[in-house]
């Protein structure tokens, strides 16, 4: 909301500049984002009057205008506006001068004909965009003025920005009343006597909505004028609050809606029949608003009807039907409470905007209205002449004004320093609380415009912030007695997020949300859709981190960077019947060469093997190495050949593999990729070490070279290896594979070492080469294993 | 004798003259071995007469040490010439880069947060997180947004498909759990991810934010102004840095705050980006509503409690210089590697 500090000086008038009101204001919870000035610099723009319009000689647009600028002085000045016309008063910028844009202007001849100076337009002077013609002044502004001084004089305008709780703050009185309680000023209120009935005329009004609209009032004016003209000064003041100038009725509710924060709205008389029905909008029940579109209200909808169809939708707009029109002579004013329930999210329904809904939604004073309808009326009266019917104000329940306890003490206790109590009582009652003092507490009566104010929590943060939150001082609280826990069986997650860092790898965080053809394709499931998705390739939220993975490796690539190697951890979401699992997951994705380019090292590219010892030592931190494994699975993304399902102690702990390489085609990605995801809980469940025996005797190594089918797994060797070795074998490890000449087709030679040592005596050779044929018999008979030498 | 100091001088001459280890080895031969010149002489000692042996026995043997030891300082010299030779041919290009893999590195995002953690949890602040799929209540109900208050739809909420669920729209649902879980008092911060509809350069549908909550007795605003002071002096390791606190409107505190900080970039004498206020918004905070206190069953006569919660990447942007958010998510690996 704008608003012009010279209105809000009629109310309060604190001795303080536009800048240090806007601070006050904005250390008190209400936020001013910006101060500017009203008008443009108009120093040598005059108000004038058009003596005579003359052809121009030589331009059929053009007219030659005698302006006069002031009492005996005449300028001859060339114009091409359309509206220019004998009479007109008018805005003239004088030889010598610049308009705001910076143009400067001089006595020139204009196709032959001397120019001395320039008739404007209001965009030109750099007060509107109007550029239709010539900004007119109203007939009775004096000749030679300053035009500034003729649009009201020199202005700052705020810029507010309230929070929504603060829905009494929009308008010049709430903003008034806050500045009353920050600089300890009485409020000057315009005059809201009643105006005094002309006629009897009225409308008769059902309020069949109380719940939704618990005060209704209105009153008929007959007889406007229409030829009358809204004053330049009401203009200008809507304009500064950013709004144009429509017709009188219309600037005049607004103007009132601007000034004390009531919404109001104007009928044209001859469009109702019967009375007012104020009710729920009936199923189907269709209207033509004031923004152009028909709309299907919905029940929950409130209407504003006469006896044969709805006229608006109450707070939110008014129907084209019943609107005022420039031959409209008779009126019905509506001035109303609507809750702030029946308003809410009916805007959003309806696709519409309208300052009176937003006012409703934030809570408009419900004992505000016959004020409002007062001051309209004196004000529209007052230049559009019109005969006033009686104010008929129809009332639902009449809610009590809360009642509320502050002690002292809470007020102490929570803001941390004592406030005097006549600091207490004097702003209280500034921002419109009634309080009593019993002892240490107040009784404080809260003001019908405040919806906000519900606890006694409420009236501590009203006194805090006028007094100060500056003025709170910074106090640390005492810190607890016992250190936190720390088990030691759950590693932190940065153990794992360093092992992959050293190994290479780039943290990346992607969206919660992805591509659900994307998702379907990586995992097979569509994931849960979201109701309202920001874009269209953010649809669904993940079931696995691979589509942020793959969507990050895919930017990557078209960057240059052929090399990546990221991990990402967080949550997926897993729909099952209606329970939705969220985990924590750990995915990690390599593509390109395995070691960055570098001298004495072989540039390969990163393979399956190289992910799995990644995986490998993430399990190094749990000390479950041992216990992992990998089986053959398929995976809808995966390679067939390069697909494993990764389990711990026997329970699925994720996946890993070579992206499929249809995949790679689809998503056109021309390098073989790697990615694995696994369950970050088991990951992250350690045991506690203790210390075995370090064997003090020596140890002796034995190599070995068994030839087995092609088909054979890595695992199920070393199984068998381990199981025949017993506890001798500290170590296994394969150290070579080799298929091709020496070795049948169909069979490969795996290279085995052993390190083998007893931990309660010098192990023998004898004793050792008896160990390596238990195992060369174990890999006979359960594998066909045969001996290379 | 002339003859043995002849023999002295030209081993002398021959020991000078070998080159290696080897040549010198044979020249010892020659003079020493069994075989050897001077071992030859101690043979012909027994053909002088008895009364001369003795004194020809020591010029003799006064003539073998003589030329050990003119060989041993050449054999030592050969020696130090052979290592020399051998660590010149040893030596490498010691600028040369280093082998093997190459670290690679966090994100901003975690960088930020595991600051503001590593800050509360010297505190005795525990760390909680909560769910990022939400219900009404968790997100909303008990922290007092009221259903028809406009601050509900400010929130720009994601809804789930068929489902009353939501995506939190801020990290303040883990105060209600923590809450529920643990009871007063309490001290938890609770990181994590948050989720609003609006996408541009300051916003970005996905963000992550820092939940500080207190409950204790006797917890005021002169407390929370205590602990975000030390805080926010911390982090941006500013012992001078000052605190506004403006009130400000969250339905789930009360009294409620916006906290500025004194311009980093300009001490507070105004700069761009402060946009010449000298005041930089950084966090929300206030003491906790007591109806969230009630709803969480804690006795708002014996605790009162405050909380906040801080915008990552806003400390990110304030930090590191990432003024458009929306790189956060991006993931080019060039933006990333600046964090490392
Ligand atoms: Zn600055």
């Amino acid at each position: 909301m704008k608003i012009s500090t010279q209105w809000l000086h009629e109310f309060v008038n604190p001795s303080a500049t536009a800048e240090e009101i806007a601070e006050r204001l904005t250390l008190a919870g209400i936020e001013i984002s910006s101060v500017s000035d009203a008008l443009p610099p108009l120093d040598n723009v005059v108000t004038g009057e058009v003596l005579k319009v003359a052809h121009h000689p030589h331009a059929d647009k053009l007219r030659i205008c005698d302006v006069r600028v002031s009492a005996g002085k005449h300028l001859q000045i060339v114009c091409g506006a359309p509206n220019v016309r004998t009479g007109m008063k008018v805005a003239v910028v004088l030889p010598g001068s610049h308009l705001p844009d910076g143009t400067e202007i001089r006595v020139s001849q204009l196709r032959g004909v001397e120019s001395q100076g320039m008739l404007c337009s209001a965009r030109e002077l750099g007060i509107t965009h109007d550029h239709s013609g010539l900004l007119e002044l109203p007939g009775d502004t004096a000749v030679g003025i300053n035009l500034a001084q003729a649009l009201g004089g020199a202005d700052k305008v705020l810029e507010v920005e309230i929070t929504s709780n603060r829905g009494d703050c929009l308008s010049v009185l709430g903003i008034a009343r806050e500045l009353g309680a920050l600089f300890d000023l009485d409020l000057n209120l315009p005059p809201y006597a009643p105006v005094r009935p002309a006629i009897r005329d009225n409308l008769p009004v059902n309020l069949a909505a109380p719940e939704a609209c618990p005060v209704f009032a209105g009153r008929i004016i007959r007889g406007l004028r229409t030829d009358a003209v809204t004053p330049l000064w009401m203009c200008e003041r809507l304009r500064r609050a950013g709004l144009r100038c429509v017709h009188p009725v219309v600037d005049v509710t607004q103007y009132v809606m601007l000034e004390l924060g009531q919404p109001m709205h104007a009928y044209d008389l001859k469009h109702l029949s019967g009375g007012i029905v104020v009710r729920m909008a009936k199923t189907g029940e269709s209207l033509q608003l004031l923004d152009g579109n028909a709309h299907t209200l919905e029940p929950d909808m409130l209407v504003i009807a006469d006896s044969k169809r709805p006229l608006g939708v109450g707070g939110i707009m008014g129907g084209t039907a019943s609107s005022v029109q420039a031959d409209t002579r008779d009126i019905f004013l509506e001035a109303a409470y609507f809750s702030p329930e029946a308003i809410s999210d009916r805007e959003r329904k309806l696709g519409v905007q309208t300052d009176a809904a937003y006012r409703f939604t934030r809570g408009v004073d419900p004992t505000g209205q016959t004020r409002a309808l007062e001051r309209a009326t004196r004000l529209l009266l007052s230049f559009a002449n019109g005969e006033p019917g009686p104010v008929n104000r129809i009332a639902g329940r009449k809610s009590a004004a809360a009642k509320l306890t502050l002690r002292q003490l809470k007020l102490r206790q929570l803001l941390g320093i004592k406030v005097p109590a006549g600091d207490v009582d004097r702003i209280l009652s500034r921002l419109g609380f009634r309080t009593r003092k019993h002892g240490r507490t107040w009784e404080v009566r809260v003001p019908s415009h405040r919806f906000d104010i519900e606890r006694e929590e409420d009236l501590v943060e009203e006194v805090g912030r006028v007094f100060g939150y500056d003025r709170i001082p910074a106090i640390a609280y005492p810190s607890t007695q016992r250190m936190l826990p720390l088990p030691e069986e759950q590693l932190p997650l940065a153990r794992l997020r360093d092992i992959l860092i050293a190994r290479g790898y780039q943290e990346i965080i992607t969206y919660s949300f992805v591509d659900g053809p994307l998702q379907q394709r990586l995992t097979g499931s569509p994931g849960i859709a979201l109701a309202n998705p920001i874009t269209t390739d953010m649809t669904v939220m993940r079931c696995s981190l691979w589509p942020g993975l793959v969507q990050t490796l895919r930017y990557n690539l078209n960057r240059q960077q052929k090399r990546v190697r990221i991990f990402e951890y967080g949550m997926r979401f897993i729909a099952q019947h209606n329970e939705i699992t969220q985990e924590n997951i750990l995915s990690g994705l390599i593509t390109g060469s395995q070691y960055p380019v570098q001298w004495g090292l072989p540039q390969r590219a990163a393979d399956l093997a190289d992910l799995r010892s990644d995986i490998d030592a993430l399990l190094v931190a749990s000390g479950a190495v041992e216990h992992l494994e990998a089986r053959v699975a398929p995976h809808p993304a995966l390679h067939p050949g390069q697909s494993a399902k990764i389990r711990l102690n026997g329970v699925d702990l994720g996946w890993m593999g070579a992206l499929h390489p249809k995949l790679l085609r689809e998503l056109m990605l021309d390098q073989p990729v790697f990615v694995f995801e696994l369950m970050l809980g088991p990951l992250l469940r350690a045991h506690l070490p203790k210390l075995a025996e370090i064997s003090p005797f020596p140890s002796l190594s034995r190599d070995l070279a068994v030839v087995v089918d092609a088909g054979v797994e890595a695992a199920t060797i070393l199984g068998l290896v381990r199981e025949a070795a017993g506890r001798q074998a500290i170590e296994v490890r394969i150290f070579d594979i080799y298929y091709g000449p020496g070795v049948d087709s169909g069979r490969k030679s795996v290279a085995l070492s052993l390190i083998l040592q007893d931990s309660s005596r010098t192990l023998t050779d004898e004793a050792a080469d008896a160990t390596v044929k238990r195992v060369v018999r174990q890999l006979q008979s359960k594998l066909g294993a045969t001996i290379r030498d | 004798m002339l003859e043995l100091d002849q023999l002295i001088h030209e081993a002398r001459t021959r020991a000078a003259a070998s080159e290696s280890l080897a040549a010198l080895d044979e020249v010892r031969v020659h003079y020493l071995g069994k075989k050897g010149v001077l071992t030859e002489q101690l043979k012909v000692l027994g053909s002088l007469p008895a009364m001369d042996r003795p004194a020809a026995g020591q010029r003799v043997n006064r003539a073998k040490q003589a030329i050990t030891e003119l060989l041993d300082a050449r054999r030592h010299t050969l020696e130090e010439q052979a290592l020399a030779e051998q660590l010149a041919a040893d030596a490498v290009d010691v600028t040369l880069p280093g082998r093997g893999q190459e670290p690679g590195g966090m994100h901003p995002v975690t960088r930020i947060l595991e600051r503001v953690q590593a800050l509360f949890t010297t505190l005795g602040f525990r760390v909680e997180v909560g769910p990022e799929i939400e219900d009404e209540f968790h997100n909303f109900d008990a922290l007092n947004f009221k259903p028809a208050h406009p601050a509900r739809a400010e929130m720009d909420t994601f809804y789930l498909k068929d489902r009353p669920l939501l995506l939190r729209t801020h990290t303040s649902p883990v105060q209600i759990r923590a809450l529920l879980k643990y009871g007063a008092p309490l001290r938890v911060i609770a990181p994590g991810r948050t989720f609003r509809h609006d996408y541009d350069v300051t916003h970005t549908p996905m963000f992550h934010q820092v939940e500080g909550l207190l409950v204790d007795k006797g917890v005021s605003m002169a407390h929370l102004r205590g602990t975000l002071t030390d805080f926010l002096q911390r982090f941006f390791e500013k012992d001078d840095l000052k605190l506004r606190f403006r009130p400000s409107y969250f339905p789930f505190v009360e009294p409620g705050a916006e906290v500025d900080i004194s311009c980093i970039f300009c001490d507070g004498s105004g700069c761009r980006v402060c946009k010449h206020a000298g005041w930089l918004e950084v966090l929300g905070c206030g003491l906790v509503h007591p109806n969230v206190l009630e709803t969480c069953h804690v006795d708002t006569e014996r605790y009162s409690g405050w909380a906040f919660g801080v915008g990552i990447e806003r400390l990110g942007m304030l930090r590191y210089g990432i003024n458009d958010i929306r790189m956060n998510y991006e993931n080019d690996l060039r933006f990333l590697r600046q964090f490392r």
